[in-house]
């Protein structure tokens, strides 16, 4: 059967243009992506799903030259989805977010090291998303506090003090384990 | 400077984030308290746990290919220009009516294209649109074009949803021209579907409505069929095609119309 178009609908160029500039730009950073996405919805499953609606939201409003800030916009759309799926999930109580403490094997081989990933990662998981949030984009994506604010959404004064408390508390989660390992 | 103050300074001092001055201001203070430079170190010692590299997550490695395939579909609809389907397997709700689709298009047009058509995706697709072509045939028979008589979207919207399970958009257009008529059920393969009439001067418009499958996306272009205008796109997990004998550009004003009514309820 001749294709039912013919001659009609010759896409423009630029379509794919954007298409190859966008995945030049972005698919690098899927990592960063998948990292924040994963920590706050806190399983592998709806973290793939939250990366992948991220990509396609970003394609939908890339316009290109983005340089410097293309990785913040991209986490900003990241964080975005996940707060809509957050929403809907509820599960903005923190006795259900104690109950999601990442599972992922570590490859690391030594078993104390081991453990201490395994630690690491459930304080983390156990604090409050706020605080959480700006642990993971602080200190894992390395963003400064501008970036972070525009990310999430609120001043930099209160991702400072956000950092503060979060930065306090998982201390404490921290020396929390250490001690009931020890008994 | 204080203790106080120090505290309240120690996070952007920490991440950089504070001006050459203050920060020398704090550098001082923390050589010389020892109460301070333990906070300190405690934040140290946080940061080193969470920037052990296995403390991160890494991306599955087959997610970037997925990603990859659905951002191509993004593009390559309109590129392939054809009514794509992804699969190649037939939907297997769709054999019943092929025949039955064919044979009512070979009497019609005096041709058996549709029964010497290989099974490519090209054809697939085109069995969607030729039933589509039908059933907008079809209603145009005395007695089949509406089922529900009302020029109301209040009247017709409910009355779909008594008898689908999804909920197809219906506007009023008159403003513009299209005017709302009624509603029909109808079929495409054995799938029943909405069909949402309206007129233009002469012309019927059938806006078939059904609910997003991975068989039936219709690329968001115009395309013309057995004489037929037709325009599909997807919107809000609906995929929507209007069928019409009206001239494409009226076509294209209702489905513009359509669209941006979609938009502005959502």
């Amino acid at each position: 059967m001749v294709s039912l178009y013919g001659s009609l609908g010759r896409v423009p160029m630029n379509e794919e243009e954007k298409l190859t500039r966008f995945e030049g730009e972005m698919l690098p950073l899927m990592n960063d992506a998948y990292n924040l996405a994963r920590w706050l919805v806190q399983n592998e499953q709806d973290a793939r799903d939250m990366v992948q609606e991220a990509y396609l939201r970003a394609f939908k409003f890339f316009s290109g030259v983005r340089g410097e800030t293309g990785r913040a916009w991209l986490l900003r759309i990241v964080r975005n989805v996940c707060y809509d799926h957050l929403k809907k999930r509820k599960v903005y109580s923190s006795d259900a977010e104690l109950e999601n403490i990442p599972s992922d094997s570590s490859p690391e081989s030594s078993l104390q090291v081991k453990s201490e990933v395994a630690a690491v990662r459930s304080a983390l998981a156990s604090l409050p998303e706020d605080f959480r949030t700006v642990l993971v984009l602080r200190e894992m994506e390395e963003l400064s506090y501008r970036e972070i604010s525009e990310i999430t959404q609120v001043p930099i004064g209160t991702v400072m003090s956000r950092l503060a408390r979060g930065r306090q508390q998982l201390a404490e989660a921290l020396k929390q384990m250490r001690e009931k390992d020890l008994v | 400077m204080t203790c106080d103050e120090l505290h309240e300074h120690l996070d952007p001092f920490f991440d950089n984030e504070l001006g050459l001055a203050e920060a020398q201001k704090i550098q001082q203070h923390l050589e010389q308290c020892s109460g301070c430079g333990e906070v300190y170190a405690a934040r140290l010692a946080v940061r080193q746990a969470l920037q052990k590299p296995e403390v991160r997550f890494t991306s599955p490695d087959d997610l970037r290919d997925q990603i990859q395939a659905e951002l191509s579909k993004q593009v390559r609809p309109a590129h392939q220009a054809t009514w794509r389907l992804p699969s190649f397997q037939f939907p297997t709700w769709l054999m019943p009516s092929l025949a039955g689709a064919a044979a009512v298009l070979a009497v019609w047009f005096g041709s058996n294209v549709f029964l010497t058509a290989k099974r490519s995706s090209n054809d697939l697709l085109g069995t969607v649109t030729a039933q589509l072509v039908s059933d907008h045939m079809r209603s145009l028979l005395p007695e089949h074009l509406i089922d529900v008589v009302s020029t109301d979207q209040h009247t017709v919207k409910p009355w779909f949803a008594g008898k689908l399970s999804f909920s197809p958009p219906v506007y009023d257009l008159s403003d513009h021209g299209f005017k709302l008529i009624g509603g029909r059920l109808d079929y495409l393969g054995n799938q029943e579907i909405a069909a949402v009439v309206f007129q233009i001067r002469q012309h019927y418009i059938n806006l078939f409505v059904w609910p997003k499958t991975e068989y039936t996306y219709l690329p968001d272009t115009l395309v013309q069929k057995e004489g037929f205008n037709m325009y599909g796109w997807e919107a809000n997990g609906l995929t929507m095609c209007a069928v019409t004998d009206a001239a494409p550009d009226a076509l294209k004003a209702f489905v513009d119309l359509q669209k941006q009514k979609h938009a502005e309820t959502e």
